[in-house]
This record gives C-alpha cells, sequence and structure tokens, in this order.
C-alpha cells in the first residue's frame, strides 16, 4: 500500500546503474518511487502510479524524451506534473526544446550530484 | 633554413604523416604541378619552334591547361578530404565523449550513495578503505573533468560555445576557487598571498566560465610551484578594466614554446617532467572564454624563474 503522505516520483531512465543511485537517494530522502527503462513504459507508469513529479532521461528506448514531454503536456490530467529533464545532452537547442515543451528544470548528468538532483526535486515540488 | 627547405618538400614522409595516398595528397600533387608547369612550358616553347603550325601550339596549350586543371581538382578533393577529416573528428570526441559521460556520471552518482551516511554507517569502512574510496571518487571527477574539456573545445571550434554573460563579481570568484583549491594548496604547502583592492567594480562576462579560467589558472600556479612554494594572487581595477594577475616562482616556460602555450594539446617540455596529468586544453580554453567576454589573457614566464598570468576584463556599464 502507498503512504498518502509520501509524494511520489517516477524514475524514467534506461540506465540502470544511474537509475539504482537515484531510486536510492529519492527514498533515503523519504519520497515513493517506481521507475521506467523506455519512454512507453514511462507512459504507461505515469498513468497507473501517478507521480507528484517524475524524472526524465532524453536518450530513451521506444519513446525518446521530448515525445514522452509532449504526451505528458498534451493530456489535460496529466500537464501540471512537474518534469525534471536529467541527460547528458547539454546543447543549447535541447534545452530550449526542453523548456519549451514544458520542463520545469533541465539539469545536465555529469554537472550535477545526488544531493543538486534532491535540492531541484524539492524545489519543483513547492 | 635549408633543412627545412628540405623538410617542406619531403611530400613522401609529409603524406605518410597525414596518412593519406600520394594521389589524394596536397603536398605532393602541387609539386608534381609545379613540376608539370614548368615542363609544359619548355615543351609548348619548343613545339612553337619546331612546327610552323598554330595548331599544334594551341593543342600542346589545351592539353597541359586540361593535365593541370585535373591536377587541381585533385588538390581541392585532398584539401576536401582533410577538412572532412577534421569534421569527422570533431564528431568522434563528441560521440566518444557524450557516452562517456553516462558511465562516469553513473559513478559518481553511485559512490554518492556509498559515501552517503545512511550507507557509510552500515558499511563500516576502515580508514584504508577510505582511501581508496576516495582514490576512485578522485580519478573518477579528474575523468569527468577531461571529457567535459574536450566536449567544451568541440563546442568552441565548431562555434556554440554556451556562454550567459551577466554582471560578476570578480572578487568572489577568486575566493570561491581558492577555497576549493585548498587541499592542492595545502598538499603542496603553498603559501598563496590574495590581494583583492576593496570596492571593485562588477564585471560583465559569463561567471562558469571566468570560474573555469580562475580555477585553471590558479591550479596550475599551485601544480607548476615546488614544494613550500608561493602564489600570488591580484585583483585591482585601472577604472575601464579588473586586471587579474596570477603569479608563481615555479618551473616556468622555456622562451621558445611561449607562442605555443595558448594552442591545443599544449604541454610544455619542462611540464611534463614535473606532471603527466592533463592534456593541455585548459590554457586554451581559458583564452577562448576569455576572449569571447570581450577580455584579454596574457602572459610572461621564464623557465626555472616562474610565470604570471594576467586577464583583463572589461567593467560592466551598467553597476548592478
Amino acid at each position: 500500500m502507498s503512504n498518502p503522505e509520501k509524494k511520489k516520483i517516477l524514475v524514467i531512465e534506461d540506465d540502470r546503474s544511474l537509475q539504482n543511485a537515484l531510486l536510492e537517494i529519492i527514498s533515503q530522502e523519504g519520497f515513493e518511487s517506481e521507475s521506467a527503462l523506455d519512454g512507453e513504459e514511462g507512459i504507461a507508469k505515469i498513468k497507473t502510479f501517478k507521480p507528484d513529479l517524475i524524472l526524465l532521461d532524453i536518450i530513451l528506448p521506444k519513446k525518446d524524451g521530448f515525445e514522452v514531454l509532449e504526451e505528458i503536456k498534451k493530456d489535460e490530467t496529466l500537464k501540471n506534473i512537474p518534469v525534471l529533464i536529467l541527460t547528458n545532452l547539454e546543447e543549447v537547442d535541447n534545452v530550449q526544446k526542453a523548456l519549451d515543451l514544458g520542463a520545469t528544470n533541465y539539469m545536465v548528468k555529469s554537472d550535477f550530484s545526488l544531493k543538486d538532483v534532491v535540492e531541484k526535486i524539492r524545489a519543483a515540488m513547492k | 633554413m635549408f633543412w627545412k627547405f628540405l623538410d617542406d618538400v619531403n611530400f613522401i614522409a609529409r603524406c605518410k604523416k597525414y596518412n593519406i595516398g600520394l594521389w589524394q595528397c596536397p603536398n605532393f600533387l602541387f609539386l608534381a604541378m609545379g613540376f608539370l608547369t614548368v615542363v609544359a612550358m619548355f615543351g609548348t616553347y619548343f613545339a612553337s619552334k619546331s612546327f610552323d603550325d598554330e595548331t599544334v601550339t594551341i593543342v600542346s596549350v589545351t592539353i597541359v591547361a586540361a593535365i593541370i586543371l585535373t591536377i587541381g581538382s585533385l588538390i581541392i578533393r585532398g584539401v576536401e578530404r582533410i577538412a572532412e577529416a577534421n569534421v569527422m573528428k570533431n564528431e568522434f570526441i563528441s560521440i566518444v565523449s557524450h557516452q562517456l559521460c553516462g558511465p562516469l556520471s553513473a559513478i559518481k552518482w553511485n559512490m554518492e550513495v556509498l559515501e552517503n551516511d545512511e550507507f557509510s554507517d552500515h558499511l563500516k569502512l576502515t580508514s584504508k578503505q577510505e582511501v581508496f574510496l576516495k582514490n576512485i571518487k578522485d580519478a573518477n571527477d579528474k575523468m569527468l573533468k577531461l571529457v567535459g574539456q574536450l566536449l567544451e573545445v568541440n563546442r568552441i571550434d565548431e562555434g556554440r560555445a554556451i556562454l550567459k554573460s551577466e554582471n560578476i563579481d570578480l572578487g568572489e570568484i577568486v575566493d570561491q576557487t581558492i577555497a576549493e583549491l585548498n587541499e592542492l594548496i595545502l598538499e603542496k604547502e603553498i603559501e598563496v598571498k590574495r590581494r583583492i583592492a576593496p570596492d571593485l567594480p562588477l564585471v560583465f562576462a559569463d561567471a562558469a566560465g571566468m570560474k573555469t579560467v580562475i580555477k585553471s589558472l590558479v591550479s596550475n600556479a599551485v601544480k607548476y610551484s615546488r614544494q613550500k612554494g608561493k602564489v600570488e594572487v591580484d585583483l585591482k581595477s585601472t577604472g575601464r578594466k579588473i586586471i587579474f594577475t596570477v603569479k608563481d616562482w615555479g618551473v616556468g616556460i622555456p622562451r621558445y614554446q611561449h607562442r605555443k602555450v595558448f594552442e591545443k594539446f599544449f604541454r610544455s617540455a619542462n611540464e611534463a617532467r614535473y606532471r603527466t596529468d592533463g592534456i593541455g586544453l585548459g590554457l586554451y580554453l581559458a583564452r577562448s572564454i576569455v576572449e569571447n567576454s570581450g577580455g584579454k589573457l596574457w602572459f610572461e614566464s621564464e623557465a626555472g624563474k616562474g610565470s604570471t598570468f594576467f586577464i583583463s576584463i572589461p567593467i560592466a556599464q551598467k553597476q548592478f
């Protein structure tokens, strides 16, 4: 049974070693979490898990992060969920595209520590 | 001089160095074209002398022109191949660096989880094990930094550098940098003298970029100082510009290498004896960042006596 007090975070990330570290820190910080390894699984989990926040990678199998983001923002019931992009693509074009599509924040993995990521999660949930 | 000329015309060695065949190598083709032009001139001259018929001269000139044109187009193709190879090299570096970022970030984050209180309490590492864990973390940070530098160089080369200029306080950046380099400073027992003029005006530059530059210059000064040496960091205003200076009394750079210092992948001859890490991108990046912010970066150095690096950055027009 999920705890109604706990905020829920969905991690859509295809690299298991990154995903494991993220899930661990998220649970240590007192959030409830779920994960998906590709874009399609991500969309399905958003509908069933109903997260309060989504951490989304861009390069993903089946559906990439931009497509997932577009679908979330098109859906009236999902569009208010904050989406934080977590990727290694640091080109300005990608940052702009994600922000234009409605992402709340854009983080380049190699520049951020897990502590920084948690800070951004808390800031986006306020 | 003569040897240099011989080296220049030694097209076989040159073409081998570029790893391309003779008929694709501009050095060889250019020489071949020159040789052919001379032969053709003499040929045309003698043909026109020996035969009274004008047609012979016209035909021979046309044939020579056609041959020169063909070789010319081969030269262009050769140059294009080299340019294409350069583009491919940049793409290759970009793809490899991006691919490396994933696993390197994974190592960084998983190390962070291990270090987190909740885990380290259960792990009960001995102090020796902690040292080894820290070694892994440091090595990974170094790799992330190298990959970051490679990507940044690629961006600059392709004119895609991301610089966000805003009003910034250089004094604050200098203080932060010295604090971040504390471990290295303590390790080498360096006395860092810091003189920051009071009430310095703000400058209009990219904050992250300027921090990278200052960190790179100060850490170089510390790295190339001798153990228990001294480094002076100075920040002052000339009215229109802010001048940042960092001076060390370390190994210095030999005069004959001065003009190469800001080249990509440059590593000083005597530097390599002192340190083996680094790939020679720090100063190349530093100069690009400073110049993109409208400033200048230069240095004075003497082998065995030390180096002084200077940055001048224009003061922001609006001070808020």
